[in-house]
């Protein structure tokens, strides 16, 4: 790491401070933002905190805020080491930068990194200021910094208990040199952190005063909806939009077939070629579109229902491959030698949509060799990179307004809706746009999470003991497969051969795939559900077979940069045994519970549940989850709750109204009232228990709790029934009963 | 043909289509962003307002209808932001995006006002109406059960 510093501090007009980063010796002007009342002079590099005079913190959140809660927790860091007043922090969202914020890590926001990325580079920026305060008290007392110290916006002289105010302070502080060496708050002084906190939103979201990008009000801004092919891959054949310009506010109908098509960038992505109506109100846009008429080439798609592409799959997936990683014998599973019994089980975790409660949007300025763009986006410099590639703009004249979102859950980490929404701009006459997706678009022509089927193959020993253990998996999408090898699935159990062969399905897919909260975890967590199966085939209660297959201490290379702790999946087991009352037995009928226990390991934490399900005249209904969760140090542990629950809804409504019905190409559902998600009415009593630790660690939460929640219903649906349900939505599997 | 609405006390005047949704109204014309468009098939709730104290799905209801109606969005349900389910919803954590969560207000705020003091049942039917992506149903469901509590406490 350099040895400069890499924070530095300005004095702003007016009397506050700001801080910065170091990104080389660069300084620039910078174009002023509207971040802060007072007049700003020359701006360093990466300003993303900001003190005034009268004591307010200005926070930029540069990571992106999409109900994960990082605005919050990222801003209790900064407040715990500053020694801050929690009310007096304020969070902004700036424009993205890729230089200006470099050191403070990527915009990116996914993988259940953020807190693990920022929590370091936060700390070491309030104590940096909070040391800085400090010796400007210290310096106006006539005293040392040994006789000072910071709380709650204050510095307190502790032999007089004379004080002085953050904001009386700025000015004097931001002229001090910036000190490199800075000491931070030792755990067991934390006030703010472990404790409770509500959002720092919440005030701006109940009185409807968040801005989404959807909300985004640009003068002169038009409108535009696009009709999509609604077979993926399908291309115009002929446009008819003669009735379309007819009607009143239409202005222009333009194609989007200039930057259309399947994108090879870092992480695939397609956008499926389209006719944008251009309007000067939604309205009006709507109405034109309803009229428009478009004949498409529907290639190989057209013909294809979801069904024929599971044949596909169950097809691929029953071709040997070479074993993408493996432990002990890679053939052991068909070693008669050893093997007495063998089980086999082939599970199916379908194309799922995201159905973002905020559906999909951006407003985009085309100017040639600049362009301007206001959105709701998970990965900014994914959409710098490819505005670079495909609409020959430099870098630094991509100007992107950045908003919090309503959901993301990988969907917004893609870059296609800025993509279409610059083309349609341009098409326009480089006129501001804002494009939208209806829900019935958002139901329809979207990008899903990638279809994956797993064949498990179990073998039994001559002592009924498990000896090898193989998972063949094919997939719509790589996700890390190009990587990470060899790689295993993160199951932590100490079984002596363990194989997985990945395959991959992606020409032949019928949906494009993308990222959905967990990703592959969501279908590898499978492997939950089928040591239930060897559970019931050995006659040993599912907690007690798990537990003996895991050891204190041991931990297993999977081929992530993180290894999989079997202390800390024993802990969280033992946890939801003991807060569920695991072991009772269950006499009611129709009444069963399952366990289920997955680590995330982007985020490096665990987790453990105990369902407890009611299955009458084949409906399903989940009456209670219990969690037992390890992500290390806890940051807001109503945040973290709020995650948790919010996961286990997630993967319920997979589990109970999921999955992608395909007929001709085309999606057969288009809205809420046939495509259904979880209500309240739905909605579990949910219980969740911190582990005790040590761990001084933050570990991310944001994608840990969906993939655990459907091995654990699903094994409560056989403690139910005695019925193995193998596939997702549910309902389809109880209906054929 | 003039349309005149009264949105939060104010007056505003839309001349375009009788047919169009009221949320657009709203949203775009009189600039008030706080009702969301989720569905437009009154499936979500997103788009809940009060029209002469009642819920109402805006997206499902043409602007002509909402002439000279006293209509109230999520921006006018208190002067302040002190409506004791704005003053749960931050007791309680509930929100994490936010987008739907002026619509779960809004439906929360004509439920309570007329059943003071539900049963949990009551909530649960009553708030059926409104997605939670993010599933913040729990808390929803405990910050109303906390707004009916706040209320109590006033009257005293």
């Amino acid at each position: 790491m350099d040895r400069r510093n890499f924070l530095r501090v300005t004095t702003l007009a007016g009397g506050g401070m700001m801080l910065s980063l170091h990104a080389g010796a660069e300084t620039f002007i910078a174009k002023n933002t509207t971040v802060s009342a007072e007049p700003i002079a020359a701006i360093p590099i990466g300003d993303f905190l900001m003190l005034k005079p009268d004591g307010e913190i200005l926070f930029q959140l540069t990571k992106h805020e999409m109900g994960q809660g990082v605005s919050t927790s990222l801003a209790m860091i900064l407040s715990e080491e500053l020694g801050a007043d929690w009310q007096r922090i304020k969070i902004e969202f700036p424009q993205a930068n890729k230089k200006r914020y470099a050191a403070l890590g990527e915009h990116g926001t996914g993988g259940s990194n953020t807190i693990i990325k920022m929590m370091p580079v936060l700390r070491k920026a309030g104590a940096t200021v909070r040391q800085m305060l400090v010796e400007a008290a210290a310096q106006q007392w006539n005293t040392t910094v040994d006789a000072c110290y910071a709380e709650k916006h204050f510095i307190i002289h502790k032999p007089s208990n004379r004080k002085l105010g953050f904001g009386e302070l700025a000015e004097h502080a931001s002229k001090l040199g910036v000190p490199t060496d800075v000491k931070l708050k030792e755990v067991k002084d934390f006030q703010l952190i472990g404790k409770p906190q509500s959002g720092k939103l919440i005030s701006q979201v109940a009185t409807g005063q968040n801005k989404y990008g959807i909300d985004v009000q640009v003068p002169g801004v038009l409108y535009a909806l696009v009709m999509r092919s609604p077979v993926y891959r399908g291309k115009i054949r002929s446009i008819d939009s003669s009735k379309t310009l007819a009607v009143k506010g239409v202005k222009k109908v333009v194609t989007t077939r200039s930057i259309a098509g399947y994108k090879e960038a870092r992480f695939e992505y397609d956008i499926r070629e389209g006719v944008a109506v251009i309007a000067d109100s939604y309205w009006a846009a709507k109405k034109g579109r309803d009229v428009l008429n478009v004949e498409w080439d529907e290639g190989i798609n057209g013909s294809r229902n979801m069904e024929d592409f599971e044949k596909m799959v169950a097809e691929r997936n029953s071709r040997r491959v070479d074993p993408t990683g493996f432990t002990g014998n890679e053939n052991a599973v068909a070693n008669l030698e050893h093997v007495k019994q063998s089980l086999y089980a082939s599970y199916v975790f379908p194309y799922q949509l995201h159905s973002l409660m905020e559906p999909l949007n951006c407003t985009a300025h085309f100017k040639g060799d600049s362009c301007e763009l206001w959105l709701g986006t998970q990965w900014p410099e994914f959409i710098i990179n490819e505005t670079v590639r495909l609409f020959n703009i430099k870098e630094e004249n991509v100007q992107i307004h950045l908003h919090p979102s309503g959901g993301g859950f990988g969907r917004r980490a893609f870059p296609d809706m800025a993509i279409e929404a610059l083309c349609i701009s341009k098409e326009a006459g480089n006129v501001p746009v804002k494009m939208m997706w209806t829900r019935e678009d958002d139901q329809q022509v979207n990008a899903a999470h990638c279809y994956q089927r797993i064949d498990y193959q179990a073998a039994l020993d001559k002592d009924n003991k498990l000896y090898a253990w193989y998972e063949k998996e094919t997939r719509t999408y790589d996700w890390g497969r190009k990587f990470v090898a060899p790689e295993l699935t993160w199951s932590g159990y100490n079984i002596p051969n363990i194989r997985y062969d990945f395959d991959k399905m992606i020409e032949e897919s019928i949906v494009q795939s993308t990222a959905w909260r967990a990703v592959m975890a969501n279908g590898t967590a499978f492997s939950e559900c089928f040591m239930d199966e060897v559970a019931e085939k050995m006659k040993q209660d599912p907690l007690a077979l798990r537990l003996s297959l895991l050891e204190e201490g041991r931990e297993v290379n999977v081929g992530h940069t993180q290894k999989i702790n079997n202390t800390r999946l024993i802990r969280v087991l033992k946890l939801v045994a003991e807060k569920s009352g695991w072991g009772k037995s269950i006499v009611e009928k129709g009444k069963g519970r399952g366990i289920a226990v997955y680590p995330y390991l982007h985020g490096n934490s665990y987790c453990a549940m105990v369902a407890d399900v009611t299955v009458q005249q084949n409906k399903l209904t989940v009456d209670r989850v219990t969690c037992a969760v390890d992500c290390g140090l806890v940051i807001n542990p109503s945040g973290v709750k709020n995650q948790i629950e919010g996961g286990v809804v997630w993967g319920l409504t997979a589990v109970l109204h999921g999955g992608l019905e395909i007929k001709n190409g085309r999606a057969t559902k288009n809205n809420f009232h046939q495509n259904k998600v979880l209500r309240i009415d739905e909605c579990p009593k949910i219980d969740v228990h911190f582990i005790d630790t040590d761990d001084v660690n933050v570990w991310g939460i944001g994608e840990l709790a969906n993939p655990v929640i459907v091995p654990a219903v699903l094994n409560a649906v056989f403690a139910a029934t005695g019925k193995r349900v193998r596939k997702l939505p549910v309902a389809d599997a109880m209906s054929s009963a | 043909m003039a349309i005149n609405l009264l949105i939060n006390g104010k007056s505003v005047t839309y001349n375009d289509d009788p047919q169009m949704p009221l949320l657009w109204a709203i949203r775009d014309f009189a600039g008030l962003t706080g009702t969301k468009y989720g569905c437009g098939i009154s499936q979500c709730g997103a788009c809940t307002i009060h029209i002469d104290g009642k819920m109402v799905h805006s997206c499902s209801l043409p602007v002509s209808a909402a002439a000279g109606k006293s209509i109230t969005t999520i921006e006018g349900l208190s002067p302040d932001g002190t409506h004791p389910l704005q003053l749960a919803w931050e007791e309680e954590d509930v929100p994490q995006c936010g987008y739907c969560q002026a619509g779960q207000i809004m439906a929360a705020a004509v439920f309570l006002k007329e059943n003071p003091n539900p049963t949990d049942d009551a909530i649960t039917q009553a708030m059926k109406g409104n997605i939670c992506r993010c599933g913040t149903y729990i808390r929803i469901h405990r910050a109303i059960k906390r707004a009916a509590e706040i209320n109590k406490q006033a009257l005293r």
